[in-house]
């Protein structure tokens, strides 16, 4: 039985059907448009569905109603899991149209046609029919074959593009199946950039070529594999299956060198998995789910494989909140900045002080600086935080006594404009008064390897202003040598971790007492920060620094201790009292 | 005989040795297709396999090399695939064989010298193995020819 062959015999049937309730023809009716290909359904005059035959109700997703049980039309499509919240609203208001034309004016509404187009990309017609003044109905028609658009795919790697992944997503999260789920895996190479700037594009886009490949030799029959763009891929896995084995499978198969017109390449992988609905019910809550998952496996290092847990989604909207609150601090003057002395070990005489930022959090409290400097560095926060530390510094520092020295950290951030520093430095030295020679910059030899030539070109600059340079955290990078050769710093600072093994590795002793050795012969002071202990200063000395930081002789302090400070340690060390 | 070839050195560990009730039957099927794909893509070379580690040598137009390569890539039977050589080379090592089988005399030894191109994979290592392959290959060629 193929039921209704047109619009026309439908609108026929359903003329007389509305004029009679009879029970059995009633049955007899639903049995026929349950078998019609078209979808029809009938509506009374208050948008209510009276009528949706089993066409109508597959190709809407939607459970089909009983006859006669009316049923408001917005209800009835928002269970529609074909349509998009576009389309929905398109169908409905084409049928507040009619429908409040005709009961408004009594008019003779023509037939309504529209086109929408499905989640899964195929065309929807639909006519609206008007029977009567109180009563309309709709055929809905789905355009197949040779209808259904293609596959949108990426031009380099002929794998589906960005678009084309969400709207296959979206299908799988919301079609009605018996498995429901559906495995989002999102793939981040590591040192792919590397590659194309140092071998070319053609490489790296040979490299992206074979990447696809490898992708799709690996997953199975039905699973989508994507390039998102750059060096961005997902592979979506309807049904699951067992997602990070895939994951942990497909960085293996990615970190496995390539070769590429006889270069061997090697990149690493990353990958973040987010299984929906249960990390996330529509396409971008569950991509940003994945996306999260993504960032913590890089985070934890390369060739990594994270599943999404919900604490990443905490974590995530509190460092957003920390980080709202970060970019108003500096305006609402919730930083200080806190002293901590310096002080040389053969006379214990008092040298300078390190300025320290800290945040006053309204409600956290103080927040420690691991805590927000990352994080400020990460987003270009800390140029303004590290200029203002600067300025106020150089204020607090004239009213100390003496020659005692101020030094400030500079990060890595602050060197990307090789001009900039400088300035701000000679800016903050005027405002004060200040003399140059007792601020003191420290950089970290991270900073250095990353923006080398310009950050040598930018100390150069303040050295030749007078101001003393020295280099933060030393012995923790991997060229520190090199950096020693590169650049005249009147300053190591050894890193705390070297002082704080002293008593129990023999290789801590022997890396400070090197680097003391080096200092000497180089002429430079040689600070051990994080001294805590007097046995510690007793061995920082005697293996041949010349001073020390840290808690033995004080925490850091406010600025308006500082004077205080002073004189407490001024008063211990009479012979050098006059000196300063 | 043309003089442009390129010549690939790898190791790898076997990743399955534990699902493999019967090595030598495993490693005669390996053999067995890549003999089939090399003989058809002028790629000759030799194969040896010793306490679970993999090692190869490829060599033929890079075009094909690179394929049988990114082919091999893609197996998961092994993995840690470290490369020890990739260069052009004057002339084949192993132009008699589509995939020649080297069984070491010595275990001891190949393992040995395996087992160090892994953890120190370098130059010095790569021909290492390449003379260790070649010392292999030849010695059952030489038996070969005598039979």
């Amino acid at each position: 039985m193929d039921g209704f062959q047109s619009d026309a015999d439908a609108r026929a049937t359903f003329a007389t059907l509305v004029s009679d309730s009879d029970e059995h023809r009633a049955t007899l009716t639903q049995a026929v448009l349950d078998h019609t290909a078209l979808g029809i359904i009938g509506l009374d005059a208050d948008r209510n569905v009276v009528l949706c035959n089993r066409s109508a109700a597959e190709m809407l997703g939607l459970t089909a109603p009983q006859l006669w049980q009316p049923v408001p039309l917005p209800r009835c499509l928002q269970e529609s899991t074909t349509l998009d919240a576009a389309g929905k609203l398109a169908f409905e208001v084409a049928l507040h149209t009619t429908t409040g034309f005709d009961r408004l004016f009594g008019l003779n509404v023509p037939d309504q046609t529209l086109q929408l187009i499905l989640l899964d990309g195929r065309l929807l017609h639909v006519t609206v029919h008007q029977v009567d003044a109180n009563h309309c109905f709709v055929t809905l028609n789905v355009q197949t074959s040779g209808e259904v658009p293609p596959e949108r795919t990426d031009g380099l790697t002929g794998l589906s593009d960005r678009q084309w992944f969400r709207e296959r997503l979206t299908v799988e999260l919301t079609a009605p199946k018996k498995e429901d789920q559906v495995a989002v895996l999102l793939i981040d190479l590591d040192r792919f950039k590397a590659i194309n700037d140092s071998h070319g594009h053609p490489v790296g886009d040979a490299l992206l070529q074979m990447v696809a490949q490898r992708l799709r030799s690996v997953v199975r029959d039905g699973d989508l594999v994507s390039r998102l763009g750059g060096d961005e891929f997902a592979v979506t896995m309807p049904g699951v299956g067992s997602p990070e084995a895939m994951g942990v499978r497909l960085v293996d198969l990615l970190s496995r060198p390539y070769l590429i017109e006889g270069h061997v390449a090697v990149i690493g992988a990353s990958v973040g998995i987010a299984v929906g609905p249960r990390d996330g019910a529509d396409t971008a809550s569950l991509v940003r789910a994945a996306d999260l998952a993504l960032y913590q496996a890089k985070e934890d290092g390369r060739q990594s494989v994270r599943e999404f847990k919900q604490e990443m989604d905490t974590r995530a909207r509190a460092r957003h909140a920390l980080l709202d609150d970060l970019r108003r601090a500096l305006a609402l003057q919730q930083f200080e900045v806190h002293y901590q002395p310096q002080t040389n070990l053969g006379s214990r005489q008092l040298v300078g002080f390190e300025a320290l930022v800290r945040w006053r959090h309204p409600e956290l409290g103080l927040i420690p600086p691991d805590r927000f400097i990352p994080l400020a560095e990460e987003v270009g926060l800390i140029v303004g935080i590290g200029e203002w530390v600067l300025r106020k510094a150089c204020l607090d520092a004239m009213s100390w006594p003496g020659q005692l020295s101020v030094a400030v950290n500079v990060s890595a951030k602050q060197l990307e404009d090789p001009n900039r520093l400088p300035r701000v430095v000679e800016a903050a030295l005027a405002a004060s008064g200040l003399p140059a020679k007792r601020l003191e910059v420290e950089i970290t030899e991270s900073a250095l390897v990353r923006y080398e030539q310009q950050a040598l070109q930018v100390l150069h600059t303040l050295r030749a202003k007078g101001v003393r340079v020295s280099m933060d955290d030393f012995g923790t990078g991997y060229s520190s040598l090199s950096q020693l050769r590169s650049f005249p710093f009147d300053k190591l600072k050894i890193d705390r971790s070297f002082v704080r093994d002293l008593s129990n590795s023999d290789e801590a002793v022997a890396v400070i007492r090197a680097i003391a050795a080096l200092g000497a012969s180089l002429g430079m002071t040689t600070t051990a920060e994080g001294v805590e202990t007097d046995a510690q200063e007793t061995m920082v000395r005697n293996d041949g620094c010349t001073d020390m930081q840290g808690y033995l002789v004080s925490r850091p302090v406010p600025a308006e201790n500082v004077a205080e400070l002073i004189r407490s340690l001024t008063v211990d060390i009479p012979p050098f009292q006059e000196s300063i | 005989m043309t003089t442009d070839f390129f010549r690939l050195v790898y190791c790898s560990r076997n990743t399955i040795s534990a699902g493999w009730s019967n090595p030598a039957a495993e490693i005669a099927e390996i053999l067995a297709v890549s003999r089939a794909n090399n003989a058809r893509d002028g790629v000759t070379g030799a194969l040896l396999y010793s306490d679970g580690c993999f090692a190869q040598v490829l060599e033929g137009d890079l075009d094909m090399v690179q394929r049988t390569f990114e082919r091999i890539q893609r197996d998961t039977r092994h993995g840690d695939v470290i490369v020890l050589e990739a260069r052009r080379a004057e002339a084949r090592m192993f132009g008699m064989w589509d995939m020649a089988l080297a069984e070491p005399a010595d275990p001891t030894k190949a393992k040995a010298i395996l087992g160090l191109a892994l953890a120190e994979p370098n130059e010095d290592a790569g021909t290492t193995v390449v003379a260790l392959l070649d010392g292999l290959v030849r010695r059952e060629g030489d038996w070969a020819n005598a039979a």
